[in-house]
């Protein structure tokens, strides 16, 4: 199976040659030596002004540390899941909203798609937080992080929904059509299952976003992982140290998020794609 | 002719300003199998589409089993649902098993139940000879194949006429008789058939009327022998002279 797969390099390069292979052997080590170079300043650097005095990391050998990151970790979990769980709801109901064949209700999803994706998502979280409430209505914060950044990632989803949908070929619905299946079964049954497998990556790139959008909550004092690491460095006046770390997690999470993706379309994408598992070598 | 199953009576259609069917007028009776032949773009596929209204039409009426086509809605899905569609490209739904693929108009339409649906689709596949496939996606299968298990999925509907639209012109030649086999096959069978194709010893052979268009109009209508041996237009002349020259 694996011996099929191809990648996106091999179909749009042609295999290099020896005088390329030559030059490609060349070009990595100088560009090994440019990171290790890099990687060297930095560090030479974080001596230089002290930044790798043990006070400055010793707080990360307590438990009560990882203990209080944990809990940041929980909140951002939390906000980032039920706002990535609304934002694929909402994006489908705008989606199906949008391609709609009733005029004004295609032409007002689309003034709510293009609102919510043109509007910076910070904007959004203000109006919960400084708006709303003098109209007198309360909100926990979680509330006003978690809907703002759902609200701005409905209206991208719905896009990458339609363009999922749009991708599916028209013969697919003729083929539903001329077995007599109504116009909803023929979407939710044929199109839609199809065009999520084409949109996975598009889609889990948007729930990437979510996450780093969730960052913001220290607006509203939410205790997502960034608040809890901001309230950790003004104790331990530990700035430097508390952001690599924090920076690390974020990268294990959304790569973890990224390497699901690729188990999901591995697992249910080729077999649309492939014809080869047919014939194994 | 009472016994029509299909009319369509002074049927007009455009494109933009190209004028696709120009006063189309044909009946076809319940049994006939009738072979719509003609150079590319001269408006067959259209015609054949026009049917079960996938192509909708400017001017003119199309009346099945006596009743005009509805134009939308739950009406038309009816009627669509006794219409048996086959296409070039196959169409197989490709994020289903070949199994579900037959079993989902009857369990999705006719509220067959699933285990029923499932015999009978087994059945189905076994008579078009790919029922050893049936847990395998589209993407797996020849296209000889895919065009047979299409040809299984429409017929799982009970069809009263069945609409081909070039079944074999997207498959390589050496898959092309296995398709021809069950076409003829049905044909014997006494289906109702309308059949857009290149393959003139398959209309030669199977055909109860060959109807030659050109250019949106039908020119010539006529018994196979009598359209292959004398044709009465230049058209179909020049045309016929053209496909047979090797």
């Amino acid at each position: 199976m694996s011996a099929h797969v191809v990648s996106m390099r091999d179909a749009l390069y042609e295999a290099p040659g020896p005088k390329m292979r030559r030059r490609i052997r060349v070009v990595t080590i100088f560009a090994l030596a440019l990171i290790a170079i890099g990687i060297a300043l930095v560090v030479r650097q974080f001596h230089i002004t002290g930044q790798l005095d043990p006070r400055y990391w010793t707080l990360f050998t307590r438990t009560t540390t990882w203990a209080f990151l944990a809990q940041g970790f929980l909140g951002t979990f939390r906000v980032a899941f039920t706002a990535g769980a609304i934002a694929l709801v909402l994006g489908l109901v705008l989606m199906l909203g949008r391609i709609s064949e009733a005029a004004w209700l295609s032409t007002v999803s689309r003034l709510v798609i293009d609102f919510f994706r043109g509007v910076p998502s910070l904007l959004l979280i203000y109006f919960f937080y400084l708006v709303i409430p003098k109209y007198g209505i309360k909100m926990p914060s979680f509330w006003m992080i978690t809907l703002p950044v759902a609200l701005a990632a409905s209206g991208v989803l719905a896009e990458v929904f339609r363009a999922g949908v749009n991708a599916v070929p028209k013969g697919q619905s003729e083929a539903a059509l001329s077995l007599g299946m109504s116009d909803s079964k023929i979407m939710f049954k044929i199109v839609f299952p199809q065009a999520l497998r084409i949109v996975i990556p598009s889609l889990v790139s948007q729930l990437v976003v979510v996450v780093k959008d969730t960052t913001v909550a220290y607006v509203v004092s939410y205790p997502d992982l960034m608040q809890n690491a901001r309230v950790l460095i003004s104790n331990y006046d530990a700035l430097v140290s508390m952001y690599f770390v924090v920076a690390i997690i974020y990268i294990i999470v959304n790569f973890a998020i990224n390497q699901f993706s690729i188990y999901l379309a591995h697992r249910r994408g080729t077999k649309i794609i492939s014809r080869n598992d047919e014939n194994p070598v | 002719m009472s016994d029509a199953i299909i009319q369509m009576n002074h049927v007009d259609k455009h494109y933009g300003a190209l004028h696709v069917l120009k006063d189309i007028n044909l009946e076809v009776a319940r049994g006939e199998v009738v072979v719509l032949i003609g150079p590319s773009g001269s408006g067959k596929s259209t015609l054949c589409r026009t049917i079960n209204r996938l192509e909708t039409i400017d001017a003119g009426e199309i009346l099945f089993e006596g009743t005009p086509l509805p134009q939308e809605g739950k009406d038309l899905a009816a009627v669509r649902a006794e219409i048996g569609m086959v296409f070039q490209s196959f169409n197989l739904f490709a994020h289903k098993t070949i199994l579900d693929n037959v079993t989902m108009g009857p369990i999705e339409v006719l509220g067959t139940p699933k285990a029923k649906a499932r015999e009978e689709a087994m059945e189905l596949l076994r008579r078009v000879g790919v029922d050893s496939q049936a847990e395998k996606v589209p993407a797996q299968l020849s296209g000889g194949q895919q065009q047979r298990v299409a040809i299984a999925r429409s017929l799982a509907m009970n069809p009263k006429v069945m609409l081909f639209d070039e079944p074999t012109s997207a498959l390589d030649p050496e898959m092309i008789n296995e398709v021809l086999d069950v076409m003829v096959e049905l044909a014997q069978q006494g289906m109702t058939m309308v059949v857009v194709t290149h393959e003139m010893n398959f209309a030669r052979r199977v055909a109860n009327r060959v109807v030659f268009m050109a250019d949106g109009a039908i020119v010539e209508e006529a018994a196979p022998d009598e359209f292959f041996d004398h044709p009465k237009s230049d058209r179909a002349r020049d045309f016929l002279n053209s496909i047979m020259g090797h």
